[in-house]
């Protein structure tokens, strides 16, 4: 029942993206118009993919890091990925394909450092464990590194249009088209296959580390490949739509008030709710103050605050 | 945006009152020059600026067009026009200023943009005892007062006069009846438009055409490639130094809109239109034959 109210959700959200608009579309013209194949549809589904992306890189993350605060911003994934797609527009590098590749270097590179700061006990390839709150403390640390070149670059550029970026790393849909959905296509089933293919393992890792190993997990290998998995999904997130905080920190929570804590139904049920959450904001930024614009990540928050606020108020009191 | 020109005005006429009534007419140097500024500070000179650091581009170009302009001593990275401005020593930003490179040119004047980011450099430069003029600078109605209180500051009282004569009287203008609508594009992701609180929303009325986004009070703002479909412009007005199309004229969301998908652009030299200055009655000349010499199009 609950999945059905989802999905219901879901399409109405959708739906309502494709026919709400500052521009109007008249009914008769409605299937042939540009405004809506061109512009609001690509938009909409951008919205969800990405949404569903940053819904399912938080819950990935959580678990792996066993901290209900983790998201990608917290992990310094956001941070790596902004600062690898300021450093593709300063440079010139072109075209929509460019730019999440750039990002995705810069994540990983956020990656592979707060993976090597998190790592203790051992030295290189010896292998050693893997600290959740060490790794939460590097993540934090890279990410601020991250922001502060990136600030640096973007305020010494000597066009003013590099300033503008700063714009655009604030994040929203405004370049959403079919080519810009195509990149997320290619980017993300790969890794949205990878975590949900943990889900099992992911179960087990919440049990604890040695637990988890005895129940059978290669917990290490885990590790390394839902880490990896989750920097590609914010990597191509990131490269489309900007830097959107909180989707990925609040849904996975709100997945688990409602679904419970087992992987196999939290990771199609935080795609589902996150790309809900970023399509309806979206919708809201394109409308609400029309014929302005709001950022995007603005009423993210403006939306998903109470919505989290009211869940968590009733998951403490019962 | 409309009550900050009224506000300007009315402190312009203030500092017309104060400086008349304190100084009288043709001070000599040794009484001294006194002005009000948009900031509502008064500014003491014992004798005309000699070495000024003027930190906004508009602020250089009136300085040279009254004559002054071998008074600086200082302008910013920004500063291209005209020619002989390059040979000032530059000193970096002008928003906020770096306050020990403008101290190290030795002023006895600093020209300062008025913005909540300068008011602190504001109060340093004073502190260090360095005398500062404060101005807006935002509309072509701000262009003929800061002409007349640059002026006083220099003793070029008589050049500056008549230009800020020119400059009011281009201001006053009634606006050519708009044959084309234009949109100006600042930003393409996310999509910053020019909105009526702006220099070039007017600049484009003198020129004959209508800012689709004359709605908009303030100067800028984002919008979604959408409502810029919706408002159908004519042109696309984009502040360029390159004669090559923008970027985001080729992307396929963009092409929704008419004039991109036409190629409709006006390439707009920055450093003739990006900011009020003297020269705004060749801008709308400019602005003007390229409308016309490309309204033909289909």
């Amino acid at each position: 029942m609950k999945y059905v109210a989802l999905l219901s959700v879901a399409l109405a959200t959708v739906a309502a993206g494709l026919l709400l608009g500052p521009a109007s579309v008249p009914a008769g013209e409605f299937l042939r118009s540009p405004i809506v194949w061109q512009l609001r549809l690509p938009r909409v589904v951008l919205a969800y993919l990405v949404g569903g992306a940053l819904g399912v890189t938080g819950v990935a993350l959580q678990a792996l890091v066993r901290n209900p605060l983790a998201d990608p911003f917290l992990l310094g994934l956001s941070g790596g990925a902004g600062l690898g797609a300021v450093v593709a527009i300063a440079l010139h590098l072109p075209g929509p394909w460019a730019l999440p590749l750039a990002a995705f270097a810069g994540a990983v590179g956020a990656m592979v450092l707060v993976y090597r700061l998190g790592l203790i006990g051992g030295t290189g390839g010896a292998g050693g464990e893997l600290d959740p709150r060490i790794l939460l403390l590097g993540g934090v640390a890279v990410g601020a590194f991250a922001a502060a070149i990136t600030t640096a670059l973007v305020s010494l550029a000597e066009a003013a249009e590099l300033r503008n970026a700063f714009l655009w790393l604030w994040g929203g849909f405004s370049a959403a088209s079919w080519t810009t959905v195509l990149v997320m296509l290619v980017y993300a089933p790969l890794p949205l296959a990878v975590i949900a293919a943990a889900a099992r393992p992911l179960d087990l890792l919440a049990l604890g580390e040695e637990p988890a190993q005895y129940l059978g997990a290669d917990v290490r290998r885990l590790k390394q490949l839902v880490y990896l998995a989750a920097s590609l999904l914010t990597a191509a997130a990131v490269a489309l739509s900007g830097v959107i905080g909180f989707v990925g920190l609040i849904v996975p929570h709100v997945c688990r008030m409602v679904w419970g804590r087992l992987h196999r139904t939290l990771i199609p049920t935080s795609f589902l709710t996150g790309g809900i959450l970023l399509a309806a904001a979206d919708t809201l930024a394109r409308t609400a103050v029309a014929p302005r614009e709001l950022p995007v990540g603005i009423v993210t928050a403006l939306i998903g605050v109470p919505l989290f606020a009211f869940l968590l108020r009733r998951w403490t009191v019962s | 945006m409309r009550r900050w020109a009224h506000r300007t005005h009315l402190a312009g006429l203030l500092a017309c009152i104060a400086t008349a009534c304190g100084t009288g007419h043709r001070a000599p140097p040794s009484g001294g020059i006194t002005v009000t500024d948009d900031a509502g500070r008064t500014i003491t000179l014992a004798r005309p600026a000699r070495r000024i650091v003027s930190l906004l581009p508009s602020f250089t170009e009136l300085l040279f067009a009254m004559g002054a302009g071998d008074r600086l001593v200082g302008r910013t990275a920004w500063c291209d026009y005209p020619p002989a401005a390059l040979s000032v020593s530059n000193v970096g930003d002008g928003m906020p200023p770096n306050i020990e490179a403008v101290a190290a040119r030795g002023p006895d004047l600093v020209v300062l943009y008025r913005s909540a980011q300068n008011a602190p450099a504001a109060a340093q430069l004073e502190r260090l005892g360095i005398p500062v003029v404060v101005l807006d600078l935002n509309q072509l109605t701000d262009l003929g007062h800061a002409a007349r209180i640059l002026g006083r500051l220099t003793d070029r009282k008589q050049s500056a006069d008549s230009l800020a004569r020119v400059m009011d009287s281009a201001a006053a203008q009634p606006p050519a009846p708009s044959t084309h609508s234009l949109v100006f594009i600042v930003w393409d992701n996310p999509p910053i438009i020019i909105g009526a609180g702006s220099y070039l929303d007017r600049l484009a009325a003198l020129a004959g055409a209508r800012n689709v986004f004359h709605d908009i009070g303030s100067p800028s703002a984002q919008v979604s490639i959408e409502t810029i479909a919706a408002r159908d412009p004519d042109f696309v007005a984009v502040l360029s130094d390159s004669a090559t199309l923008p970027s985001f004229a080729a992307r396929p969301e963009w092409r929704v809109v008419r004039a991109v998908r036409h190629g409709r652009f006006l390439l707009l030299p920055g450093r003739l239109f990006g900011r009020p200055s003297p020269r705004v009655a060749r801008a709308v000349r400019e602005l003007r034959n390229r409308l016309n010499g490309e309204g033909g199009a289909p």
